[in-house]
């Protein structure tokens, strides 16, 4: 992990390019509608309890700083989950989709109690991830992995995390990606070969 | 488009409409034959219906739930299954190097696997004939191999980011590269049957489905053409079952329309769903299993990604993803597994990679969003190796069902001895590649790719499902071209193999039936 970039690009940069032809229709209604995504209030998927701790566990999992432009992650999973639309497959070892997540959010309750004595939306951030690294590495307390496997678990909803907040175009503008500005596709290719509309990354 | 009536008795439906049924069903309607093809998912307009966007592209791959299970579970769906005419070559990169001849007798060279009942030669003039077809784009001497009667017909598509990285890493080694061979077009190209395909613009997302036509999916080539010689396609139409005659012959073929069920008379049905709905279909319907070989043998290619950052700016979103190729880990001497492997630049798209860093990674919080926003910077390489079948490795039904009723397929996979070693051959020579090529962070992910086996082809029908020619043992007319009948996996991408049998079939098929 020492050895990793360390690079920020600058706000804004796929907004500004949404009307510029640089972008093709199909692709421009795709991403307006998730821009235009209206942060959800109250799950219908989840209860409210399950809602709370999924919020709280996003926070974690994914950290988005700027306060005022979120990408409402816990929403578009309960809206997600409720439209049963699947991947393709599952863990054959895993309870259906919907199903691992209700009893996998109850079960991270549950860890948290055992480990620290509280629900785990009322711990610090740094007991919070003591409860999510347990569950990654599957050496967990708790009756619910019991019948879940957790590192399993833990996988899917990281991954489904990961896969919602990347395409949203707020994350894009966050790692400098323009590949949807493609409409005139691309002649500069190779190394260190850059189109004038692909951001530059802010020297920290 | 021709459209025939459910009670005319046609000369052939073909079930599927990807690598496996196009280029068939464009075969027999040339010679005349009537021919229906039902194909389960929908006929899209690519460039009006794609978004360069990886969620909302889901549309194209099959995502009625399958069961993985086994040591390394395979992930479906994206990976390795399509939906929609065109089928999974809606969402191929569109790389198509040719097996090798010694890939189709690997019995005979190392007493593992098993030989295919045809070899290479049987063959090789559908080799010359897709690559010509399909515009392949490719260098103009192919370094590995042996020696072609044709080259291919467009020149190679420029280099990426990730392909002159590994072209630096080989390099410094000794280790040959080349450019590789894509079904993109390198240029305009210029087809009877289809007319004017334009030039690929490098967008990366060749995943993701192709917006311009410049890839050589099916749907741009194989469908137009045989819609122009009077098949019929019927999408969104899920073949369930099958109506068989007093003699066992299959007399119709019944599928779901809208919700509807309906039964298409016909002389001979092509069944090319795949190396997962093919065998599943034929499982509940209790079919074509007198050898009890439907689902036994699954295959799925090593494929171990290896990623690494740059300090050049690479933007991994652009350029056709495999680029470059080198095939001298085909038959590796220092190699103690059966078998060998190509190595593969590849570029990613950024939903694709943040999912693998999830999955194959582990990361979150800060240090998933850092390593992300060094997306631009990475550039990844890949193994394509072979996967040796095994009796346990298969497919069977489970007790649950999907949304149609019917049950979801459970597929048990695990790496065997030969894979790992293989696996762990690619793993060192990749890192040193990369190592040499100035990449730092550098991290593997494991995984497989591609469906292969389950109705595997060959001379004896205690042992094999069809015949050398694609033909079930256990019903005359009924045939079997896809994936599925591979015996062993061959050492490249399957998608232009699959198209070879595809064309060897129907050609037979045709022959025979005069």
């Amino acid at each position: 992990m020492i050895n990793m970039r360390n690079d920020f690009y600058p706000e804004g940069t796929v907004r500004a390019l949404l009307n510029t032809g640089l972008i093709t229709p199909a692709t421009h209604d795709v991403l307006t509608g998730r821009l235009a995504n209206q942060e959800v209030l109250t799950p219908i998927f989840f209860s409210k309890e399950n809602f709370v701790t999924l919020t709280t566990v996003c926070k974690r999992l994914i950290p988005q700083l700027s306060a005022g432009r979120q990408v409402d992650l816990p929403g578009i999973m309960d809206r997600q989950l409720a439209s049963g639309t699947g991947n393709g497959w599952r863990y054959a070892s895993m309870p259906a989709d919907g199903q691992a997540m209700l009893k996998g959010l109850y079960g991270i309750d549950e860890t948290a109690t055992i480990m620290f004595g509280k629900a785990y939306r009322f711990l610090d951030s740094e007991l919070q991830d003591e409860v999510l690294h347990a569950i990654q590495s599957g050496v967990v307390l708790g009756v619910t992995w019991q019948s879940l496997p957790a590192r399993l678990f833990f996988e899917e909803l990281l991954a489904i995390l990961a896969e919602l907040y990347y395409s949203h175009p707020l994350a894009k503008e966050e790692i400098g990606e323009v590949s949807m500005a493609d409409a005139k596709g691309w002649s500069k290719i190779g190394l260190n070969e850059l189109e004038d509309h692909e951001p530059r990354s802010i020297k920290t | 488009m021709q459209q025939f009536l459910n009670d005319e008795l046609v000369d052939a439906v073909v079930i599927g409409t990807g690598a496996g049924g196009a280029p068939l069903l464009s075969r027999l309607a040339k010679a005349g034959l009537k021919v229906v093809a039902l194909e389960a998912g929908a006929h899209w307009d690519a460039a009006k219906d794609f978004a360069t966007d990886e969620v909302s592209q889901q549309k194209l791959f099959w995502t009625d739930e399958r069961l993985s299970a086994g040591r390394d579970p395979l992930a479906f769906g994206n990976n390795n299954s399509g939906i929609g005419v065109g089928g999974s070559t809606l969402h191929y990169t569109a790389y198509t190097p040719r097996p090798q001849p010694d890939d189709f007798k690997i019995f005979d060279e190392f007493g593992v696997g098993v030989n295919w009942p045809i070899d290479y030669r049987d063959i090789e003039y559908y080799f010359d004939e897709l690559e010509q077809f399909l515009g392949i784009s490719g260098p103009a001497n192919y370094p590995w191999g042996g020696p072609r009667r044709s080259s291919y017909p467009m020149p190679p598509l420029p280099l990426n980011g990730p392909a002159q990285l590994m072209k630096r890493g080989c390099d410094s080694l000794g280790i040959k590269t080349s450019p590789a061979a894509n079904a993109a077009l390198s240029g305009p190209y210029y087809q009877e049957g289809i007319g004017w395909r334009a030039a690929c613009t490098n967008r990366g997302f060749c995943q993701a489905g192709c917006t311009t036509g410049a890839k050589a999916s099916m749907d741009v080539t194989y469908i137009p053409f045989a819609i122009k010689y009077g098949a019929e396609i019927r999408a969104e139409s899920f073949v369930t079952h099958f109506d068989r005659n007093k003699d066992g012959l299959i007399s119709s073929v019944v599928y779901i329309d809208a919700g509807l069920e309906k039964r298409q008379k016909c002389r001979y049905v092509f069944l090319c769903a795949g190396a997962i709905e093919t065998p599943r279909l034929l499982l509940y319907n209790g079919l074509a299993n007198s050898s009890g070989e439907v689902g036994k043998n699954f295959m799925s290619h090593t494929g171990l990604q290896l990623w690494g950052q740059f300090d050049d700016d690479i933007r991994p979103y652009k350029g056709i993803p495999g680029a470059l190729i080198s095939e001298d880990m085909h038959r590796p001497k220092s190699a103690d597994f059966a078998g060998g492997y190509l190595l593969q630049s590849i570029g990613v798209m950024p939903v694709t990679y943040a999912s693998q860093l999830a999955r194959g990674r582990g990361l979150w919080g800060e240090k998933l969003l850092q390593c992300m926003r060094g997306y631009n910077h990475t550039a990844g390489i890949n193994i394509l190796g072979e996967c040796l079948p095994y009796a346990n490795n298969y497919l069977e039904l489970s007790q649950e069902k999907d949304g149609r009723g019917l049950p979801k397929p459970l597929i048990h996979f695990s790496m065997q001895e030969n894979e790992k070693r293989l696996t762990a051959h690619g793993k060192k020579n990749m890192q040193e590649i990369w190592r040499s090529a100035g990449g730092r962070d550098i991290w593997t992910f494991n995984r497989t790719a591609h469906i292969i086996g389950t109705c595997r082809m060959g001379t004896d029908p205690d042992k094999a499902v069809v015949n050398r020619e694609g033909q079930c043992f256990d019903i005359p007319n009924l045939y079997i071209a896809d994936n599925s009948i591979f015996p062993s996996s061959l050492s490249v991408n399957p998608a232009l193999t699959i198209m070879a049998l595809s064309l060897y079939i129907a050609d037979n098929f045709l022959l025979n039936k005069k």
